[in-house]
């Protein structure tokens, strides 16, 4: 039975050691030379603009880190008065709500639209420094 | 083939001579197409996988390291596309239960006829799960050593000893009834 199986393994052996070689096409070397020049002669990829990326990033960063204190800020002072409330139900609950939203959001329409001012003139600044920086004009 | 045409095709390349390149294509393209045959078994999709091997070998040129051969680093870096490109889009290959017996299966020695019986083998090996297949593909197109096959896999000497071990068992066990039944009946 040993014998058998070394004889199997022998056979497998001699049969995936003796595969047929098959030989490149004519034009196969001259493919490969040809692409290897398409790519030495193709431009070195543009390296990532660092240096006129880095103020946007900054810039960036910033409002993270405020939008971020702007947050704890806001949960800091809804819980302070939600805790302030003595015994609060859950019918007045929904009716305290406007109370303890951010102050920015009392001022009714007046300021709903000086925000949306806001945020599209910093979209449109962001997209025309954008564009600027990818025509390489600044 | 010689490691220093190799060592001085490479350092003139670097230089910027690129038709030295040409050296490095001739002297490997039989064996980085051969290698690519043996794990796809088509030799379109071979000759476009060895072409990707070597444009990947002229773009990473600067990063082989001396210490190694650079057959070596070259059959590694065909091997990691290889399997790649398998794990892609794999190889058309028949599952160990579905392999056939041949139409021959009674030839006139009782046994199947010769290449019948390798394409068998050979369909059974491509059926294997990819980890013992690929050392077994490795471990026969390197003349049966280990240490070349482990450094191409990138994988540890015990790590493929115990791949092609299972492999082989495998294999055994599926084609013991079809491949060694006539020696069988004759011991018997």
């Amino acid at each position: 039975m040993r014998r058998l199986i070394e004889d199997d393994e022998n056979q497998i052996n001699r049969i995936l050691s003796r595969e047929d070689e098959i030989l490149p096409s004519s034009g196969f070397a001259v493919s490969v030379m040809d692409a290897v020049r398409r790519e030495a002669a193709a431009p070195p990829p543009i390296p990532f603009p660092w240096k006129r990326a880095v103020p946007g990033l900054v810039v960036a960063g910033l409002a993270a880190v405020l939008a971020l204190v702007a947050g704890v800020v806001a949960i800091g002072q809804l819980g302070r008065t939600s805790t302030s409330a003595q015994f609060p139900s859950f019918l007045s609950l929904p009716l305290s709500l406007p109370s303890l939203m951010p102050i920015n959001f009392h001022g009714g329409m007046e300021s709903a639209a000086s925000w949306t001012v806001l945020a599209l003139l910093v979209t449109f600044v962001s997209v025309k420094l954008s564009m600027r920086l990818a025509s390489g004009r600044v | 083939m010689s490691a220093t045409d190799d060592q001085a095709d490479v350092e003139r390349v670097l230089a910027g001579d690129i038709p030295a390149f040409e050296g490095i294509v001739h002297r490997w393209q039989g064996p980085l197409i051969n290698l690519a045959y043996r794990f796809c078994r088509d030799r379109g999709r071979a000759e476009e996988m060895a072409q990707e091997a070597f444009l990947r070998a002229y773009r990473g040129l600067s990063q082989w390291r001396r210490d190694a051969v650079f057959s070596t680093w070259l059959f590694a870096l065909a091997t990691n596309l290889y399997r790649s490109e398998l794990r892609r889009i794999p190889a058309r290959t028949v599952s160990l239960d579905d392999i056939a017996e041949p139409a021959d299966a009674r030839a006139s020695d009782g046994g199947f006829e010769d290449r019948d019986r390798d394409l068998v083998v050979r369909r059974a090996v491509g059926a294997l799960p990819a980890k013992y297949r690929e050392a077994l593909i490795l471990f026969y197109f390197h003349d049966m050593d280990v240490t070349t096959a482990a450094r191409s896999l990138g994988l540890p000497e015990g790590t493929v000893k115990a791949r092609l071990f299972r492999g082989r068992e495998i294999l055994r066990a599926k084609l013991t009834p079809r491949v060694a039944a006539p020696r069988l009946k004759e011991a018997l």
